[in-house]
Formats: C-alpha cells, sequence, structure tokens
C-alpha cells in the first residue's frame, strides 16, 4: 500500500500496435501491473505523436489509424519499481521507460491489507532441468474473483507471474470440499463444473506464488507433484514474429 | 475435513460410456466417493485417446456417439485412497488406475455447507 512520502513515479510510452506474445503490449503490460500489486496504472492514449524511429502517428486523416502512442503511468515505492523494472524492460521493448521522483500528498484507498511480494527475478526459469513440480489447482466454473471467473483471473495472474505454462480443464463432474455436485447436465450447459488448471515450473517458482494464490483462492485445492521435464521447447523464432506489429 | 501436507492422488482411466449398474461408471464412481467421505473427486473428459484395448476412442461432435476418454481424480490420506481402491478393483472392469504422491499446499472451503 501506497503511503504519503517520497515515491517514484513511472511513465512508459508504446505504440498503441505493439505486441508482446500476441497480445497488445499496453494491456499485458496494465495485467503484469495488476497481477503484481502495484497499487495502481493509467493508460491514456494520445492523439497524436512520433517515437523514435521518427515516424508521426496521427489519426489527423481521416482514416481509421491504429498506430497512436500510448502512455502507461504508475506511481509506487522505489523497492517495489526495482523488483518490477526488469520485466517491464523486457516486455517495453522498442518503447521508452521515465521514472521521476515524486512525493505522495495523500494516498488513494484505505486497504490497509499488505500485498504479497513476489520476488522472482532470482528465480531460474524452467529451461531443460531434469527435476520440476506439477502444481494443480481445483476451483469452481462459478467462482468469482473481482468480478471475472477466478480460473481467468488465476491464469492471467500467473502469466504476470512468469509461470512457464498453465492449461485449464473443464471437468464434467465433480465435488469437492463442501460436498457440493457440480455436475454437466444433458440439457444445458451447467456453469459450475470443476475447473482444473496444472502448471509446471521449478519448485521456487511455484511456491513464490502461494502467497498470490493465498489472496485469491478462498475455496478450492492445491497440490504439488513431482515431475521430470523431458522436453521443453519454445519456438524462439516464431515468439519474435509475435512480437512484430502486424502488417 | 482436514487435509494436508503429504497424500495420494487416484487417477482412473476408462470409457465415458463404461456403465456400473446400469449408470454412468464415473458417476457411480464419483458417488461411492461421497459414501466414503473422500475430500473430493473430480472427472474429466478427454477429446480423444485410446486405451488398453487400443481402440480409439473420440467424441464427434454430429454424431451422438461419445465414449470420449474419461480420467477420474480423486485426492485424499492414503488409508481412505486405499479404502476405495479394494472397492474400485470390482467396479472398473477395463480401464486403468493409477496412484502417485502428492503434496497439498492448500485444501480450503467455506464451512458449513454439507448438503446432500
Amino acid at each position: 500500500m501506497l503511503t504519503t512520502g517520497p515515491a517514484k513515479k513511472v511513465t512508459i510510452y508504446v505504440s498503441q500496435d505493439h505486441l508482446y506474445h500476441g497480445e497488445s503490449l499496453y494491456a499485458a503490460i496494465l495485467d503484469f501491473l495488476f497481477y503484481r500489486k502495484i497499487a495502481g496504472a493509467t493508460v491514456t492514449r494520445g492523439v497524436a505523436g512520433f517515437g523514435a524511429d521518427h515516424h508521426m502517428h496521427t489519426d489527423r486523416r481521416a482514416m481509421f489509424t491504429e498506430n497512436l502512442p500510448m502512455k502507461i503511468e504508475f506511481v509506487e515505492a522505489a523497492d517495489k519499481i526495482k523488483e518490477i523494472l526488469p520485466k517491464l524492460h523486457e516486455m517495453v521493448g522498442s518503447g521508452l521507460i521515465e521514472i521521476q521522483d515524486t512525493t505522495i500528498v495523500k494516498s488513494a484507498g484505505s486497504d490497509p491489507k499488505t500485498t504479497a511480494l513476489i520476488a522472482n527475478e532470482s528465480v531460474p526459469s524452467l529451461k531443460r532441468q531434469s527435476k520440476a513440480k506439477l502444481m494443480r489447482i481445483y476451483v469452481g466454473e462459478n467462482d468469482k474473483w473481482h468480478g471475472k471467473p477466478l480460473h481467468t483471473a488465476l491464469l492471467e495472474s500467473m502469466r504476470a507471474n512468469d509461470i512457464a505454462g498453465v492449461t485449464v480443464y473443464r471437468g464434467i463432474l465433480g465435488y469437492g470440499a463442501n460436498r457440493r455436485i457440480h455436475a454437466e447436465t444433458a440439457l444445458h450447459l451447467s456453469h459450475d463444473v470443476p475447473i482444473l488448471l496444472s502448471a509446471i515450473d521449478t519448485e521456487e517458482k511455484l511456491r513464490a506464488y502461494i502467497p498470490v494464490l493465498d489472496d485469491m483462492l478462498q475455496q478450492g485445492l492445491v497440490v504439488f507433484s513431482d515431475v521430470d521435464i523431458i522436453k521443453y521447447t519454445h519456438d524462439f523464432e516464431g515468439a519474435e514474429r509475435r512480437k512484430e506489429p502486424r502488417s | 475435513m482436514k487435509l494436508e501436507g503429504k497424500a495420494k492422488m487416484l487417477r482412473i482411466h476408462f470409457g465415458e460410456d463404461d456403465k456400473w449398474h446400469g449408470k454412468p461408471l464415473y458417476r457411480a464412481i464419483v458417488e461411492k466417493c461421497r459414501e466414503l467421505d473422500i475430500a473430493g473427486a473430480t472427472v474429466l473428459r478427454g477429446i480423444e485417446g485410446y486405451g488398453a484395448s487400443t481402440l480409439i476412442r473420440r467424441t464427434h461432435l454430429l454424431s451422438f456417439s461419445h465414449d470420449a476418454p474419461v480420467m477420474v481424480s480423486v485426492i485424499d490420506s492414503e488409508d481412505k485412497i486405499q479404502k476405495l481402491l479394494s472397492i474400485l478393483d470390482e467396479m472398473v472392469g477395463e480401464g486403468l488406475i493409477a496412484v502417485s504422491e502428492v503434496e497439498v499446499i492448500k485444501y480450503v472451503h467455506q464451512g458449513g455447507v454439507r448438503s446432500e
């Protein structure tokens, strides 16, 4: 939670059509900030501008342009900024990041809950190590988190926390701790079937993610088991291609 | 119900069309789990697969032929799982049952609701 006193203000400039893993970059950055518990962030779209490539982006002409400048701003404590900066650096790519000292005169909100810090910059990522952990999370399809489906929120938060990969399965029948049967019925699709999320990554990464789970999961089961990684490949060329703006 | 630390995970693989006393086997297994007060059970339907009899199972969108592969996963303490296993032996005529070690990280529920 932000308190009054010195803090840092970060401003990131990107282009509206820049992509990050196939998703629009500014949205990916916003998601990242959200699930890293940054106190708040604002995205504004400019009406015209130019960047390092000295190419004018404008909507002056009548045609519909999707290449307008986007500005993402947020204010946070200096140590928190330091923690997320490496990842932001990687995401922003050809955009600009600016940090300035600022002073908070009045902090927003009144929620005194401490935030779960996930320091995972030092945690090695999943490569071709032989030992890893498989994490399974069982929730209900109807479970909500801040108004959105819990399984979607979990997936997004795992992505923002750099978990190597997640798969969501929809069950057809089941029951959990409260012993209420969740079933898909014949005539209509039930919307309260069991959902299983499975993720594989290093033990440190997954354990570092538990505080976030503690916060989001009010009902459900989380288990870990040992797995051996046999093959973990990543299409780097494809990823580079996807990062480029679509023409 | 408390569930923490080391536990066992049981996975039972069979076909969606398999029956037990006239009702779907997966439903019968879930009901049996409830009877035995097992912490939870989840049935997942696969989209394609084959089993011991090497028959390809596939869900057809247009025809109503199902028999997709299904998997029931159950997590509980070792003795509960052993108890279930002895019953399953009789219920699962053709299929695969596997047990593995898991570590329970979190098992939470909003108490009180134990309705039938």
